[in-house]
């Protein structure tokens, strides 16, 4: 057989990764001519089946508690070898990324992580990645089957409605008592607490700030607004308008953000150098000629006091359609 | 507690994205001006185990290496930073081997070694980030894996450790031997070696074999293969929005940033 | 009478002078221990060559021993230890003849040089030695400076000094009022007191007074004596010796090196490890506070404290072991101290007798970094990226050629017979705002004609940060590669922006066998425009004013070449106080720009309020630490006013530009 196959791993839902996830396969299945299965493994939530069955051809739920990484390798192993399939998809969550070489191996197949697109050339899988910490673009072709990817499923369009859902099964498997790993505690990290270093969006002032309380009335809100953590520049940390903890620069934290938004920050090299691993950089900024944007995806020219303030009203409009 | 830990040396990956060239024949990243430096997850894993003996001693603690000649330079550090031996297998055929080929070299020097409760790998490598090497290991030597651990001890009959997930951080309990990914932490940065350490270790032994030393025959079909290495063109000039109003301009900035949140 | 034969009666009114031999041996014995058990002490050092070029050490101890200049700089402190000092030479010298006359049968003290110099300017001296007392306790007591080190052992010295001349002068005037001395108005100071005691005291009172003085007098000289050794009164022997070893080479060239092959231990964490003269500089302080009154970190509130590590191991030298542990025994030598150090010697440019504090300062920190490991987290992300990547800038996105864009500057390899290597330097060519001042010093050499070549994505740092953090293996590696690289390409002339590898490639490259002609830019420039190849035309009317790099000015003496600059560019020049060999440091070196102060503790900003104050527009600066602390520390003062800093290369340009 030539299937697709998705796989979701103690999904609490059917969110944005997962629908992603569901897209990519469909697409890909489309281009073999093959069929779209999604594996759900022990769904925390009933009725993610039926979700999940609403954009692929057939559900195989495996319930095996919550996961465990030896069992649900071997769950995985058994079920995915009984569809034969061409390329098992994951998303990049903790689980997957951490079954996804060992799945390969036990089928036979190859494994790539980090994938950011899928495509067929000339009857082999191809998948294209970021490498050398996001310098360079690899494609590579697997040369086994099957391809086992973990994906940037987040980024993916999601898949279309089928006019009549998939089949859901759910499958009992006798998998061996495998103890020699266990988890036995599981912490959820409450948003404060998260680190600046790991942190995906953040929010960050600079000298042209002015003073203490507009990092307070207007930055503060709007990261809060954005899921963001706060940060600033060496010079506004001198100044005492924020603790040195929110130091970002050369002396200071370095970030690895998916978005860096400096506000009033001229962007001088010291302090480039604590964001140089950010994905994206946009600046608001009065002045055109500041070095910030020469590093930026997008910028905008204008005060600050001007800009945030409406920007929270729209993001927050935004944010309010989307949902 | 025979731990062994697997150190990769790789192209520096602070070089200044502009002095960056890529090789488009050789699909591999040009070494031009840049250093080699040793893989900064790897020096993590070693700072982990060099912790755990402080703490727990009766440690023995390995460095294996598996990459070209100058990857001694990364093995010597570790010696200095007081690993108790080295050793080094030389790639003396292709030049960026795919994670299995990685993992099935590693495997036959850790059997060639002797036998490790502990193998710690870095999570994923600086240069192509694949992150399967812990993984692959794993099922080679038929262990368990634990990975994105950031903290571990002994405990009655096995490890005790802590990993890094996405929403948080999981604690396990788990039997020797095992093979565990680490990942970065405020307390495993690497120690800078004492300057006499960095001495002495120019003068200790170390282990080296070639791949035919170790008798590694490579598979018939490859694992996978790089087709295609490329520079994406970067948008160095900032994309100034639009709009005949602060509204509209305001308006379209918005919508770039959620652009990119959404996708997270 | 015949002023030739005037003279006195030695021992008038006293007898069994044997008891005086008698007393003297014990005194002089215990003197003579006190000294003997130093020097002892300062030999077990490790050794040290500082007994070269004879004449200029004699010269330096004419100049600072004997006519005690630097004493004088401080114009207060400076007279009342002159008068006090040579107070006591001339008493010395006097109480020296009295002995030839009296034990060698010599006849010195006769007529006129009896009246003239015997009486009357022994009695001057005398006042001059008990004003100065006066003086000294003015300060010590009224004043209080904080620089003061406060103990009983001073006040015991100034009292006992005041007391044993006092006695001088009572001894006088009791025997010329007993003897009715005839040359009396040749001793001013003892005719007085006759003419005040002669009233009130008996021929037989005076008698017995003198006499139980004259004892008292003597038990006290020889208990000052013996006791001399055992305090800092030592410094009266001490200092000239370790004036008389200084060390020769400019202030920059104060560093020590290692020979890695043979040293058992790296760095000092033990006063045996110290050389002897270290040692010797202990024993030479004289507690006059000045060092710590001068430094950069004790000055805006830090622990740090030059005078309190000498007087702290002096103190451990006297009563400890010398291998016991030294750093962290005493707050003074606390890590945390330690590390508050930008290596800016002020300390030794104001020490009057030559103390070399900030290499001790050094030998610790290299103890800390490389027997231990242990040193700020900042620094070692800065030795890292050293060893990684030949520079200090961790996470820096340059390269070490981006300044020079749309520059026709090529490589050294490319160019025939290059005059100068425009050596560009890690914060020249990896710090945004310093990448325009080598633009500027690079445009100016071309507008000169200069045929000059950089070594562009070659260059690696001088080494100087690992050097001052206390990594001497990881800088004699930077420094011998450096040497190797620059001999490869034949480089003759070395012109760089940066005081920290101009210090580097001047005093510390020839021990490696790099012999190199090395400029500061501005020393070049300044030669370019007084040879008419640069004519630069001040356009501006901002008023400017010059901060003295530390390691251009009081490590190497360059003062005057970036103030010919200045006013070439600006007609309005004006001088901050704490300037030249004052220079207060900016707070960036030492390895200290990659350190976060406290906010309320920062040396830049401590010479930003200075900077700010003088009402310039314009800060002059010549170095890229100087650039970044002055520019940090200018913009976190929240004044209505911008103050531009411009280093001395852009003001030129922009001067030579417009033409």
């Amino acid at each position: 057989m030539n299937d697709v196959v998705i796989c979701l791993l103690n999904p609490t839902s059917f969110d944005r990764a997962a629908q992603g996830l569901a897209g990519a396969g469909r697409r890909l299945a489309e281009e073999l001519n093959a069929q779209l299965t999604a594996i759900v493994l022990s769904p925390q939530v009933p009725g993610i089946a039926r979700e999940v069955a609403e954009v692929v051809d057939k559900v195989i739920v495996v319930d095996q508690g919550e996961y465990q990484p030896e069992p649900a390798l071997s769950a995985l192993t058994e079920t995915c070898s009984q569809q034969s399939p061409a390329a098992v998809l994951f998303g990049n969550d903790t689980y997957s990324q951490e079954v996804t070489p060992r799945l390969a191996y036990r089928l036979g197949g190859a494994a790539v992580g980090d994938v950011v697109e899928v495509t067929i050339h000339e009857q082999a899988l191809r998948v294209s990645r970021q490498v050398y910490g996001g310098k360079a673009q690899a494609t590579i072709e697997l040369k086994r089957t099957p391809a086992v990817l973990w994906t940037r499923s987040r980024s993916f369009v999601p898949a279309n409605r089928l006019s009549e859902p998939g089949s859901v099964t759910e499958l009992s498997l006798e998998i061996p008592i495998d103890t020699r790993t266990r988890i036995v505690e599981r912490k959820r990290e409450s948003q404060s607490e998260q680190r600046l270093e790991e942190a995906r969006v953040i929010v960050s002032g600079g000298r042209g700030i002015g003073g203490p309380e507009p990092f307070n009335d207007e930055l503060k809100p709007l990261a809060e607004l954005l899921g963001a953590q706060l940060a600033a520049s060496r010079a506004a940390c001198d100044a005492g308008w924020v603790p040195p903890t929110l130091q970002v620069g050369q002396t200071g934290k370095k970030v690895t953000p998916d978005l860096y938004l400096a506000i009033a920050i001229t962007g001088a090299s010291q302090h480039m150098a604590g964001i140089s691993e950010a994905k994206n950089i946009a600046a608001i900024n009065t002045d055109p000629d500041a070095p910030i944007f020469k590093h930026c995806r997008f910028g905008i020219v204008e005060d600050y006091r001007k800009v945030v303030p409406l920007l929270r009203q729209k993001l927050q409009a935004l944010q309010n359609s989307q949902r | 507690m025979n731990i062994l830990v697997c150190i990769k040396q790789i192209l520096d990956p602070e070089i200044p994205a502009r002095e960056f060239r890529v090789d488009a024949a050789k699909h591999e990243a040009e070494r031009g001006n840049a250093n080699l430096v040793t893989n900064i997850f790897c020096e993590n894993a070693l700072e982990t185990a060099l912790q755990f003996r402080e703490a727990f001693s009766d440690t023995k603690i390995t460095v294996l290496s598996f990459g070209a000649a100058t990857a001694e330079d990364s093995l010597r550090k570790a010696l200095a930073m007081k690993a108790d031996a080295a050793a080094l297998v030389i790639n003396d055929k292709t030049s960026n081997p795919d994670p299995l080929t990685v993992a099935q070299v590693l495997a036959a020097a850790i059997r060639k070694l002797g036998s490790f409760d502990l193998i710690m790998v870095g999570r994923e490598a600086g240069d192509w980030g694949a992150g399967q090497t812990a993984g692959l290991l794993a099922e080679e030597l038929r262990m368990p894996c634990v990975s994105f651990v950031d903290r571990l001890e002994p405990m009655n009959g096995g490890l005790r450790m802590n990993r890094q997930t996405d929403s948080g951080c999981e604690v396990l309990e788990a039997q020797t031997p095992l093979v565990v990914s680490i990942t970065n932490d405020e307390h495993n940065v690497p120690r800078i070696p004492k300057v006499r350490d960095v001495m002495m270790s120019y003068r200790q032994p170390m282990t080296q074999w070639t791949l035919a030393d170790l008798g590694y025959e490579s598979e018939e079909d490859k694992y996978y293969e790089i087709v295609d290495l490329s520079i994406p063109r970067k948008e160095s000039r900032c994309e100034f929005v639009t709009g005949d109003t602060l509204d509209e301009r305001v308006e379209s900035l918005a919508k770039r940033i959620t652009e990119v949140t959404s996708a997270l | 009478m015949n002023p030739a034969g005037a003279t006195r009666q030695i021992y008038w009114n006293i007898s069994h002078i044997w008891v005086m031999y008698v007393l003297l041996l014990p005194a002089l014995a215990i003197f003579v221990y006190g000294f003997y058990r130093q020097i002892a002490k300062w030999r077990r050092g490790t050794p040290a060559a500082r007994f070269d070029q004879p004449r200029k050490r004699l010269e330096l101890v004419c100049k600072h021993a004997l006519a005690q200049r630097r004493t004088a700089r401080d114009l207060y402190a400076g007279t009342f230890h002159r008068f006090i000092s040579y107070g006591f030479v001339v008493l010395t010298i006097a109480t020296t003849v009295v002995a030839l006359d009296a034990d060698f049968g010599t006849a010195i003290m006769r007529g006129h040089f009896y009246l003239y110099f015997q009486s009357l300017i022994v009695d001057l001296f005398g006042v001059l030695v008990l004003a100065g007392v006066g003086l000294a306790a003015i300060r010590r007591y009224l004043a209080r400076p904080k620089k003061l080190v406060y103990t009983d052992e001073a006040t015991w010295l100034l009292a006992l000094i005041s007391l044993i001349c006092l006695q001088g002068f009572l001894l006088e005037g009791w025997r010329i009022a007993a003897t009715n001395d005839p040359w009396a108005s040749y001793s001013p100071v003892g005719n007085l007191v006759a003419r005040i005691s002669l009233p009130v005291m008996s021929e037989s009172t005076l008698q017995t007074a003198h006499r139980f003085t004259w004892w008292f007098h003597l038990l006290l000289s020889f208990g000052v004596l013996a006791w001399f050794p055992y305090t800092k009164m030592m410094h009266v022997f001490t200092a000239p010796l370790n004036i008389y070893t200084a060390q020769l080479r400019p202030l920059g060239a104060s560093l020590k090196h290692i020979d890695f092959e043979k040293t058992e231990s790296f760095g000092v964490n033990s006063l045996a490890a110290f050389t002897w003269k270290d040692l010797l500089d202990l024993d030479a302080c004289t507690e006059c506070g000045r060092c710590t009154a001068v430094c950069p970190a004790h000055t805006v509130g830090k622990e740090l404290s030059p005078r309190d590590i000498v007087l702290e191991l002096r103190d451990a030298m006297h009563s400890d072991g010398l291998t016991t542990p030294i750093i962290g025994s005493t707050p003074a030598t606390s890590p945390n101290a330690l590390w508050q150090c930008t290596t800016c010697v002020a300390c030794m440019q104001v020490c009057p007798v030559f103390i070399e504090q900030m290499p001790k300062i050094v030998d610790m920190r290299r103890f800390l970094v490389m027997e231990e490991s242990e040193f700020p987290e900042s620094m070692q992300q800065a030795i890292t990226s050293l060893e990684k990547r030949g520079h200090p800038f961790s996470g820096t996105n340059a390269t070490r050629i981006d300044w020079a864009d749309g520059l026709n500057v090529k490589h050294i390899s490319e160019v025939q017979d290059a005059e100068v290597l425009l050596w560009v330097g890690c914060g020249g060519a990896l710090i945004e705002r310093n990448q325009k001042v080598t633009r500027s010093t690079a445009q100016l050499l071309d507008r000169a004609g200069i045929r000059f070549a950089i070594l562009g994505r070659d260059e690696k740092c001088s080494g100087d940060p690992a050097r001052r953090i206390g990594n001497e293996f990881l800088y004699e590696m930077l420094a011998k590669e450096n040497v190797e690289k620059l001999k490869k390409h034949n480089v003759k002339k070395v012109v760089t922006s940066c005081p920290h590898c101009f210090n580097a490639f001047r005093n510390e490259y020839p021990h490696f066998g790099g012999n190199f002609e090395v400029y500061h830019h501005s020393e070049y420039l300044a030669r370019l425009v007084s040879e008419g190849k640069l004519k630069p035309i001040a356009t501006t009317k901002e008023s400017v004013t010059f901060h003295d790099p530390c390691y251009l000015g009081r490590q190497n003496d360059v003062y005057d070449a970036p103030r010919q600059l200045v006013q070439i560019s600006s007609k309005a020049t004006v001088e901050m106080a704490r300037s030249r060999e004052k220079s207060f440091c900016c707070g960036g070196g030492g390895g200290m720009s990659f350190v976060d102060e406290p906010p309320d503790k920062r040396v830049n900003q401590e010479r930003a309020r200075e900077a700010l104050a003088t009402g310039a527009d314009v800060l002059a600066v010549g170095c890229p630490f100087c650039m970044t602390m002055m520019e940090d520390g200018i913009n976190a003062q929240r004044g209505d006013r911008e103050m531009r800093v411009m280093d001395i290369a852009e003001l030129l340009w922009e001067a030579s530009d417009a033409v």
